[in-house]
Formats: structure tokens, sequence, C-alpha cells
């Protein structure tokens, strides 16, 4: 008796609380979408503690000891100036989560809005209006926008006086906009179902104003599909920033990051230095296989309705 | 048919609106083009001089309207950095790029999407995991670095294949098709896992429908379930590849770059790289175009495999 009224005093609580253990339940069964989520969480440990757990200086010129192959010293062998690979390897991670996660959360709001708007006002002119633009942005291929856009703007960092816009933060916001099309579209799916459902029509008859229906009773429920898209689409931003970089539109050099060093690493092709080329490719792989994988289990456990995800090319 | 209609007379709009975007861009970056095309010493009278041949002193809609009627009239006008005519940069690059990117897009169809049926098919047999890590790898890793890999493995290591360049096919065929060989595999690696992976659920979707059930209670043949199913799970992959074959000059972007193929992606690069405005806007148009052409014959194409589509119209 005494427990049963426990549990209604901390009712929200613990249904928080059996959902997150469910969750992980359901995560751990999955072999795949643990391994996962151990690579996600690896990477911004990496991302965040590189100045810490890095053995060298990632731009310390060392040209005695250059081009080294893989050794006790340099795990991952040193390159043209001397430089420690595994270092340089681990402050890469720092450009590419960054412009993966804040190029998501930048895109989210104006996707999550318009879709959730045309959704719910489906039929009316507003719907027309606001899908017809997204299907206008969302008519060119979203690479060849970003590389176009980044190369028109150019790649040195505008000085507004109070404030640097640096190459990093263009990107970021380039790649939020044309976020923003996929995810209106896949929100409006999922809030255009909703907003006809007999819950929202009990709710529009109690007097509840649209406002708050939209986005207290009709963003919740396309929550799930929006985490499992997050998800995927950091994926794409790891993927965009290195191919950037790599044709040197991100990232400049001598600054770390994947794209950088595996666009320095293609002078070595004949010659046969393969580490330079090999790790940094490995590391770019392995993170966006490792998201895309915990992104596949999110939408297995969250959402298996929809079984498509967002294109990131 | 005035489905397709529609379609067709939304992308001319489309097509409009983003090449004006296209303009708007050029135009809101500071500094002049005319810095990047002529010398650093060059003075103001000939860098407005210089503007004023190209236009660019007049505001953004007249240079908008003026570049339309000529570009309607055929006139694609001239490169600002090479003075070279852009209709015949154009005829040299273009056919280059839609040769080898067709032959890699072919490919991974041929191999995909039967690769997705089978794994549908038989669903956690080896076939489907070999499907499955095929679509995982081919989504994830980024092209570039496949290419290089394959450059210093198979050209530099082996031998077989030339490590770049495109052979035109009058210096004979075998030279022409041995200089394709490894960029044409690089696309389609991609795009076998994108076909894999969109057949693969669409088909496990169709395959859990009743009317799958309904017929394989009546005692239909296996076979004829499979191509029944098949027909019915086309659609969506059909419009999931029209959307990449657009998406696949992105990926060119890469790849040319890495192999040094002069077609049309490269030559967007290169565009970028030096600021020539009128080339970048009627590379990014050609590829618009040719992503909006995909996408209206996979509209034709479902328009004749599903009944129901006529029906409606």
């Amino acid at each position: 008796m005494k427990k049963n009224k426990n549990y209604l005093i901390s009712e929200k609580f613990t249904k928080r609380h059996i959902f997150l253990t469910d969750f992980l339940s359901a995560l751990a069964n999955t072999k795949t979408g643990l391994f996962g989520a151990f690579v996600v969480l690896l990477m911004f440990f990496l991302a965040i503690f590189a100045p810490w757990i890095a053995p060298y200086d990632p731009t310390l010129i060392d040209v005695p000891n250059r081009l080294q192959p893989p050794n006790l010293s340099h795990w991952m062998g040193t390159d043209l100036a001397g430089r420690d690979v595994l270092s340089r390897l681990m402050w890469g991670a720092r450009p590419s989560l960054q412009v993966g996660v804040l190029a998501v959360l930048i895109g989210m709001p104006g996707g999550i809005v318009i879709g959730l708007i045309a959704g719910f006002y489906r039929g009316s002119l507003l719907e027309t209006i606001l899908m017809r633009a997204t299907e206008i942005i969302a008519a060119v291929p979203l690479l060849i926008v970003a590389v176009a856009i980044v190369g028109i703007l150019g790649v040195n960092p505008i000085d507004l006086g109070f404030f640097t816009i640096t190459n990093e933060i263009k990107i970021v916001f380039v790649l939020g906009i044309l976020y923003i099309p996929g995810l209106a579209r896949v929100v409006f799916a999922v809030a255009s179902t909703e907003a006809v459902s007999d819950y929202i029509r009990a709710r529009k008859t109690q007097g509840v104003r649209d406002f708050s229906l939209i986005f207290g009773d009709v963003l919740p429920n396309c929550l799930s599909v929006v985490t499992v898209w997050a998800t995927l689409l950091t994926a794409g931003g790891v993927l965009a920033e290195a191919g950037l970089s790599f044709v040197g539109l991100g990232v400049q050099p001598p600054d770390a990051s994947w794209g950088v060093m595996l666009s320095e690493a293609r002078k070595f092709i004949f010659s046969g230095e393969w580490w330079l080329l090999f790790f940094p490719g490995l590391a770019i792989s392995i993170t966006v296989i490792g998201f895309n994988l915990f992104g596949d289990a999110l939408r297995d456990i969250l959402d298996p309705r929809h079984y498509t995800g967002p294109r990131i090319d | 048919m005035w489905l397709i209609l529609r379609r067709a007379s939304f992308s001319v709009f489309a097509l409009f609106i983003i090449s004006f975007l296209l303009f708007l861009l050029t135009n809101v970056v500071p500094g002049s083009p005319a810095s990047a095309v002529l010398d650093v010493d060059a003075s103001l009278e000939e860098i407005l001089s210089w503007e004023r041949e190209h236009n660019l002193h007049l505001p953004v809609t007249e240079q908008y309207w003026i570049w339309l009627c000529q570009t309607l009239s055929g006139d694609l006008g001239e490169s600002f950095i090479t003075d070279r005519d852009l209709a015949t940069e154009i005829k040299d690059t273009l056919p280059i790029t839609l040769e080898w990117v067709s032959l890699g897009f072919g490919l991974a169809i041929i191999v995909g999407i039967p690769l997705g049926v089978a794994s549908a098919l038989n669903p956690n047999s080896w076939i489907d995991h070999i499907a499955r890590v095929v679509a995982m790898t081919g989504i994830s890793v980024p092209d570039y670095w496949i290419a290089l890999m394959l450059i210093s493995f198979v050209s530099v290591g082996l031998g077989w294949f030339p490590p770049g360049g495109h052979t035109p096919l009058s210096a004979g065929i075998i030279p022409h098709i041995k200089s394709l060989v490894l960029p044409v595999i690089t696309l389609s690696l991609h795009y076998t896992a994108v076909f894999s992976r969109y057949t693969r659920s669409s088909m496990l979707d169709v395959l859990s429908q009743d009317y799958i059930r309904t017929a394989r209670a009546m005692g239909l043949g296996r076979i004829r379930i499979w191509i029944y199913a098949l027909k019915n799970s086309l659609p969506p992959v059909i419009n999931v590849g029209a959307m990449s074959f657009g998406f696949s000059f992105g990926h060119a972007l890469f790849i040319e770059h890495v192999f040094g193929i002069a077609g049309l992606s490269l030559s967007l690069l290169n565009a970028i790289n030096e600021l020539d405005y009128p080339m970048i806007q009627l590379n990014v148009l050609i590829v618009t175009i040719i992503f909006i052409l995909a996408n209206l014959s996979a509209d034709c194409l479902n328009f004749l495999i599903n009944p129901r589509l006529r029906r409606q119209t």
C-alpha cells in the first residue's frame, strides 16, 4: 500500500525512469546499436579531452623525426613535418563533432517549426507556401550547394569587429540551413497525421489554443523521429566537414582536421607512407559508422514505423 | 498525367528561384570578384571598368534579367578567368562526368537491387549480413578515402589501372576503359549501399502486408509472390534512385578531385577556388537541371508501374 502511494507521488519521475531503463535494455539487446553508442561516446570523449590525453602537441613541428612509420613513441607514425599523427587525429575529432552537432542544432528549430505548422494547418495556403519553399531548397544536391556557398563566401574568417566568423561557423550555418527542408518534411509527415487524430479534435473542442496544441501535444509526438534524424544528420555533418576540409574549403592547415590530414596524405600515395592515408580515413569511417549504427538502433527502438532516414549527400 | 505536368512546371519555377538565389549570393559577398581576377596592384579605374564590362555595377535584379535573357537565347556567357566561352567549356566537361557517373550508377543498380532483394527474402541469413555490412560501410566510408586507398593499392601497388586522369575514347577503347574502372567502382560502392538498403527495407515492408499473406494462403508459387512483392516495393526505390543520381554529382566532386578527371564537378571546384562566378552559377544550374530531370523521369516511371497513381489523375 505504501509502495503504491510512493509510486503515485513520484509518478512523473518513475515514468521517465522506466522509459530510460527500457531504452537502455533495448539498446543493449542490439549489438550494433551498442557498438554505435560506444563509438559515439568515445569520439566525444576524444574531442573534449584531446588537450589532456593527446601525447604530443598536434602542430608541433619536429623535422628530425619526420615520416616515421608507426612505432612505440609515435603509435600512428609522424607526418612530413614530424607531427604526431595520433595527436592530430585526437584533435581532429573536434572540428568534425563541432560541425556535426552544431549544424543539427541550427537546423532543428527551423525544420521542426516549419514541419509542425505546415502539418497542423494541412490543406491551408500556409502549408502550401511552407512546403513548396522547402521543396525548392531540396531541389539542389546538398553537397554541391554546400561546396558552392562556402566557396563563394571564401574560406577566410570574416571579421565583424566584435565577433569573428570563422570558416567552421560558416559551414555550420550552411549545413544547418540545408538540413531544414528534410527535417521539415519528416516532421510534417508525423504532424499532419497527428493533427487529424481524435485526441487533437477533442482538445480543440475543449477550447485549447492552437499554439499550445502544436507545441504541447503534436511536438512531443514528433520528438522520436527528430531524435533519430538528429543522430543520422550528425553523421552527415562529420562527413561534410571532412569532405570540405579535404578539398580545401573547410578547416585550414596547419590546424588538425581529418579531411586536412587526408588531403596532405595525397602527396604520399606513390611513396608508400600508408599510415598517413590509412588512419585519418579510418577515423572518419568509424565515427560515421558509429553514428549511423546508433541512429539505426534508435530508430528501431523509438520509431519503427519510419524506415528511411535522411539523405546526407 | 496532370500530376506530372504540374510537377514539371513547378520544377521550372524552382529553377528560376534557385538561379536567382545563386545570383543574390554572389552579390552579397563582400569584395569584388575583380580583385580575384585582376592583378593585386590594379587601379580603381581598372577595377571599375572591369566591373562595368561584366555588368557588375548594375543592381542584382537587372544583372539577373540580363543573364536570364542571354541564357534563354542560348548565350551562356564567358568565364571571368579564362574568358573562354562557357558553352564550349561545358561541352568538354559534361560528357566526361555523365559517362563515368552513369556507368557507376548503373553498376550500383545492377548489384544493389538484387542484393537488397536477396537480403529481404532471407532475413538474418549470411547474404543478409553481407548486404547489411556492405550497406553500412558504403554509406559511411567517405568515397575520396576509398578512391585514395584504391589508387595506393590497386594502381600503385598492383599496377593494374592508371592512378588518375581521363583517357578519351579517341586514344583507344582499352586505355579509355582502364582509366574509368577505379572512379566507377568508387562511386558504385556508395550507391550499391544506398540501393540495397532501400530495396531491403521497402521489400520487407511489402512482404509483411496482408495481401502477400493472402497470396501465400491461396497457394501462389513462391517466385510469383516475389515478383509481385518486388513490383510493389520498387516505387520508393525509384524515387530514392532518382534523387541519388542528382546527388552523385556531389560525390563526383571528390572523386574527380582525387583522380584528376577534368569533368563537370572538377571544373566547378576549380571555379569555386578561382571565384569564377559565371562558371559556378552555370555548373550548379546544370547539376540542378539533371537532378530535376531525374526526379521527373522517376515520377513517369512510377506512373507506368503503379496503376494506383494512374487512377488518381
